[in-house]
């Protein structure tokens, strides 16, 4: 039993001197194997007499727990650190991108039609859609503009030469026709946006382009007044410039509405003054165009002006996403070259 | 319309007259500053001075040698113009001065002679383009006073864009007027005061086209002496965009600016005949006109003629044979109320807009012409000592135009557009400063001026109240609709961009175009859908002349461009309509334009990274691409067939079918069209309707993954080339039945050892029930069945079971 007691007391140094886990191996030969000191007290137990074999047996089995524990704690701590060694030396570049995924990205003017929508639909518009290709019906007509009003001329309108010449087939010059189809279709109330391509006879340079995209507005109910239009345009404008926005109002002309005006948002770039790229000092920046909806216009569609009333704005998707994000000339929005698509967001 | 705040003070007192807050509160009104302008000298040192003596140089012809004074001791000043003698009044730059431009002027011997400074034309000091001769003043104006202390020289002019509504602010009065209103103040409107004399008009006035011309006013001046008109008057012009000409021409441009009524003036002996005509213009009829140009005419033009030939186009412009010129004496006036549309008709179709013409398209008030006439008439008479006759032509063609329109304007209306607080009182005074007659309670008998054409209803009256209340002082309240949203195909079509974006392409906005030499690079056939194609009646290029009726030449070009600026690899997509030449199913009226999906990708697909060998796009790519937007659109019962179509690969391209219909193609671009369209490689391309994609769908189903272990085996089988493999899947899929989890083809082989025509296609197949572990008896009835079905379609199982 001496020796037992011995071998407990050499053996946390023994252990504990081991460095790698051969060592290790070589050490538990030494302290559990077949050769060593607790091995022969196990075979020497059949010699003991009768009664003390129970004790030595007890402490046999006591210190192989001890020492098994002893080392199955060093082997723990070596394979921790060997692993952590093998680890190391796997050590990456972190700054280095060697793998890239193929990104795609979603174009501006439809990332702009999606949050104004969004904006809208949160106040509880609904969006709806209609043709590119129209009649003059509904893309004047309708919309209190008389046969010789100057925007139907062939300088300013893309006419197809299809169908029926009274029809008068065109390419849409805005997307205020849905006002007329849309509220032939349903009885009020109507709030709704218009996302879609407007078209004009202009080439393209910095500031035209033959096609480009609107988002109409509108909204026809029992009690509608000119503070409600004023209000939904400045609760637009926060929320899409920025909490800090105001407007103002400017009295314009518009056939379709009146009173008519066009909508300014205070800069969201400079406090007025100076050479601001966005607004160029004024402080203020041209949005869009909006107004009261015309009785004639309700009249057109079988609504009676006495009994309801309503507002409507359109406003220039590439414009106000220019205004926000600086993309000029217009043609940049067209061209379709990639290292302008990866900058959409 | 320039409008120069100097000239504006004869109308109206404005204190303080700040020309910003003069600028903000025109835009309040409506009426938008384009610019804001200041005038100020820009030269020094130089001076009114008087001209002594005037004589030849004694060594140049061409220059001559002049004494002047500003009131002290007289100066030598050697001079190039003629155009003035002893006696003018000229603007001396003294020996110091600097010019506009920054030149300096010293004393200098011209040939001899010492030169003290010199004598300024008006383009030398800034003041105009005329550099003929020299600038000369009214006599009335004394020597010695310093030309950058002249009050008319400093001024601020405000560039306004009128709408069209508001013919009656196109001019000095009519600005006047709207200022008047918002402050509260009078405005003043010339009262024409003249000496007159007695004599009858040599010319009578015929008006043969009453709805053409509602008004016409003739006035005969005689013994006019045509020369400069006054510097003030030349300064004013100038500072409101007009080129000064001469006196009588000046006089018809400025009571054009002041009062918003375009005058014209004709040499009276010039006109033939002692009659003056309004009519249309006969067929092959010409005039040439002040501009020079010779301007075919038609019955659709409307002209002031003489007893026997046109001599001014109605409102738009003057003819050139009539024209006042240097030697005219007798000048006949006239002012007249043209129709707006025959007037807009005329400068569109002659490309001809002048000032006269801007205001009589959008209406000049009928009230105007004998007022502007004797203005007229005043300012000729004064100022080109002219005698005016006292007989004045007044042909009154449209009496009905004449009289003012009343309104009945119901209290109501402005509270329903407006919201609350325009009741009587408010209404009424906002009114009475716009010059509208306002009686009444409620309701209010509105009298409209002719001078606001635009106003013909109350709700025109509802915008004259908010106007001049103030836009900005409603306050503000943001109504809530019911709802919608989104529909069904509008989130799907947002998913399925999302998830074409998620598979690494970008999406592009094309013009909805394209151009003869692109359908020519497909070489589509008459028989051909995209050769339903719309043509544009007034194209303006041959780019956009014909409307697109596939997306792919758009992505084309796009592919195009960006390999043009080196960037080879592209994947783009776009949603869009394109335009085909047939009814709309639901709107007959107009054309059929429905909405597709379209992409096109070149070179390869996917991430990249070191060492990682990307595939370059081909079939399998965009059917790939396909599978996947099947997935995420959760688009079950489609299939891929072969299809041969004008412009795509005839071995690599297939037509979609869903639920059996055709839906649209993809596959690879045709080599020649690659070669045509100047690219390389492999091009894949996709074109999709976008309605059945999107529509509204059965709802996906769960089903609990089974916790039993599956048997998965692979199956080798020859087949003719033919067989397609999703006929194989699909049977064998079948035989397998509820049993399948999943198949999967792993491997496709062609060559030896299988016989030409034939093929080898390998599938990794996985079976599992959702309650127990399959028994071998089971699975082995399942591969007998399944290799049973694969042999009806003509395929052999390779090897035994």
């Amino acid at each position: 039993m001496e020796s037992l007691d011995a071998l407990l007391e050499k053996a946390p140094t023994l252990v504990k001197g081991t460095s790698t886990l051969d060592e290790l191996s070589e050490a538990e030969a030494e302290l559990l194997g077949r050769r060593s000191v607790v091995a022969e007290l196990q075979r020497g137990i059949g010699r003991l007499p009768p009664e003390e074999r129970p004790a030595v047996g007890r402490a046999i089995q006591e210190a192989r727990r001890t020492l098994g524990n002893l080392i199955e704690t060093r082997r723990r701590r070596l394979e921790t650190e060997s692993e952590r060694l093998m680890l190391a030396s796997d050590r990456v570049d972190v700054s280095l991108a060697a793998l890239e995924y193929q990104e795609g990205y979603t174009h501006l003017i439809t990332s702009t039609i999606e949050e104004v929508c969004d904006i809208f639909i949160g106040l509880g518009y609904r969006v709806v859609g209609g043709p590119e290709a129209e009649s003059g019906i509904y893309n004047f007509d309708a919309l209190n503009t008389p046969p010789t009003h100057p925007s139907r001329l062939e300088s300013d309108t893309l006419y197809l030469d299809w169908g029926d010449p009274a029809d008068e087939i065109l390419l849409r010059t805005h997307t205020s026709p849905m006002q007329a189809r849309y509220m032939e279709k349903h009885d009020p109330p109507v709030y709704v946006v218009v996302p879609g391509k407007v078209f004009r006879a202009d080439t393209p340079d910095a500031t035209h382009s033959p096609v480009f995209h609107q988002i109409e507005g509108l909204a026809v109910d029992e009690n509608l007044t000119f503070s409600d239009l004023r209000g939904t345009l400045a609760y637009f404008a926060r929320e899409f410039f920025g909490s800090e926005r105001r407007i103002r109002l400017l009295p314009n002309f518009f056939p379709f509405t009146e009173p008519s005006a066009e909508m300014h948002a205070s800069c969201f770039s400079c406090e007025g003054g100076g050479q601001c790229r966005v607004c160029g000092g004024v402080g203020w920046i041209e949005l869009l165009g909006c107004g009261m909806v015309d009785p004639n216009v309700f009249e057109w569609v079988g609504y009676d002006p006495s009994q309801v009333s309503g507002f409507a704005f359109g406003m220039g998707v590439e414009r106000i996403a220019q205004v926000r994000h600086g993309v000029s000339p217009l043609r940049h929005f067209f061209d379709n070259d990639l290292r302008v698509l990866s900058q959409f967001r | 319309m320039r409008v120069s705040l100097n000239w504006l003070a004869d109308y109206i007192d404005l204190e303080p007259s700040q020309p910003e807050e003069i600028a903000q509160v025109l835009e309040s009104l409506g009426h938008e500053v384009e610019e804001t302008e200041r005038l100020a000298p820009d030269f020094g040192r130089v001076v009114t001075a008087r001209v002594l003596e005037v004589e030849a140089h004694p060594r140049a012809d061409r220059i001559r040698v002049c004494r002047v004074t500003t009131g002290g001791e007289p100066q030598t000043v050697v001079c190039g113009a003629w155009n003035f003698d002893a006696g003018a009044t000229v603007a001396w730059a003294l020996p110091g001065a600097t010019l506009s431009g920054g030149t300096e002027i010293g004393r200098r011997s011209i040939r001899g002679v010492e030169s003290n400074g010199m004598i300024c034309s008006e383009r030398e000091l800034g003041l105009g383009e005329d550099a003929e001769g020299i600038l000369v003043f009214d006599s009335g104006i004394p020597p010695g006073e310093d030309l950058a202390g002249f009050e008319s020289l400093t001024d601020t002019v405000l560039d306004l864009s009128i709408t069209p509504n508001r013919p009656d602010v196109m001019s000095y009065v009519g600005v006047a007027r709207e200022l008047a209103a918002y402050y509260r103040v009078d405005y003043r409107s010339p009262e024409p005061a003249f000496p007159l004399v007695d004599a009858r008009p040599r010319i009578g006035i015929t008006v043969d086209d009453p709805s053409g011309c509602y008004r016409f006013v003739s006035r005969e001046v005689r013994g006019c002496q045509v020369s400069q008109s006054p510097f003030w008057m030349r300064t004013r012009l100038r500072a409101s965009g007009q080129r000064p000409i001469s006196n009588v021409v000046d006089i018809t441009n400025y009571v054009l600016l002041e009062l918003g009524q375009p005058i014209h003036a004709f040499d009276l002996e010039k006109l033939g005949g002692e009659g003056i005509v309004v009519r249309r213009a006969y067929p092959g009829e010409r005039l040439t006109t002040l501009d020079g140009v010779v301007r075919d005419l038609t019955p659709s033009d409307l002209v002031v003629a003489d007893r026997q030939r046109a001599s001014a186009l109605a409102g738009t412009m003057g003819g050139g044979a009539s024209e006042v010129t240097a030697s005219t004496t007798e000048v006949l006036i006239e002012a007249a109320s043209w129709d707006p549309p025959t007037v807009l008709h005329m400068s569109k179709r002659h490309a001809l807009r002048t000032e006269a013409s801007a205001r009589f398209e959008r209406g000049v008030d009928p009230a105007l012409p004998p007022v502007a006439a004797a203005r007229a008439a005043e300012l000729v008479s004064g100022l080109a000592g002219g005698e005016a006759l006292a007989e004045v032509t007044d042909v009154v063609a449209r009496e009905d135009r004449l009289r003012p329109v009343t309104i009945d304007f119901e209290l109501r209306e402005a509270e329903r557009i407006l919201g609350p607080g325009f009741d009587a009182p408010r209404v009424t005074d906002l009114l009475s400063r716009l010059h509208l007659g306002a009686d009444g309670e409620d309701p209010i008998r509105v009298e409209v001026p002719t001078f606001r054409p635009d106003l013909t209803r109350p709700i025109d009256l509802v915008e004259e109240l908010a106007r001049l209340w103030g836009y900005n002082n409603f306050p503000e309240r943001v109504p809530r609709g019911p709802g919608g949203g989104r529909s069904v195909s509008q989130r799907r079509t947002r998913t399925l961009r999302q998830a074409l974006c998620g598979l690494g392409f970008s999406e592009s906005v094309s013009l909805s175009f394209m151009r003869a030499s692109e359908i020519e690079i497909w070489g589509w056939d008459e028989e051909d859908e995209r050769a339903l194609q719309i043509h544009l009646k007034n194209p303006l290029r041959d780019e956009e002349s014909i409307l697109r009726t596939t997306l792919l030449p758009g992505l084309l070009r796009v592919a195009r461009y960006n390999h043009s600026h080196g960037l080879d690899e592209v994947a783009v997509f776009e949603l869009g309509r394109v335009f085909l030449d047939r009814p709309h199913q639901v709107l007959p009226k107009v054309p059929d334009q429905p909405e597709r999906v379209g992409l096109l990708a070149t070179g390869r697909l996917g991430g990249s990274g070191l060492g990682v060998t990307r595939r370059p796009v081909d079939f399998y790519t965009v059917a790939a691409v396909w599978r996947a937007l099947s997935h995420q659109m959760d688009l079950g019962g489609w299939r891929l067939e072969p299809v041969e179509a004008a412009g795509w690969h005839p071995a690599r391209a297939a037509r979609l079918l869903l639920d059996g219909r055709p839906v649209g193609i993809m596959g690879e671009v045709h080599p020649a069209v690659v070669r045509r369209a100047e690219l390389s490689g492999r091009v894949i391309a996709m074109e999709l309707d976008l309605d059945p994609l999107v529509a509204d769908r059965r709802h996906w189903q769960f089903r609990a993954p089974s916790v039993f272990p599956p048997y998965t085996f692979d199956m080798a089988f020859e087949a003719p080339e033919d067989l397609a493999a999703d006929d194989l899947l699909s049977a064998t899929g079948e035989a397998a039945g509820d049993l399948l989890e999943s198949a999967r083809v792993f491997d496709e082989f062609r060559g030896e050892p299988l016989g030409r025509g034939r093929k080898s296609l390998a599938i990794n197949y996985t079976l599992r029930a959702p309650d127990r572990t399959l028994s071998s008896e089971e699975t082995g009835e399942a591969l007998r069945s399944m290799a049973e079905a694969a042999r009806a379609v003509g395929a052999q199982l390779r090897g035994e079971l």
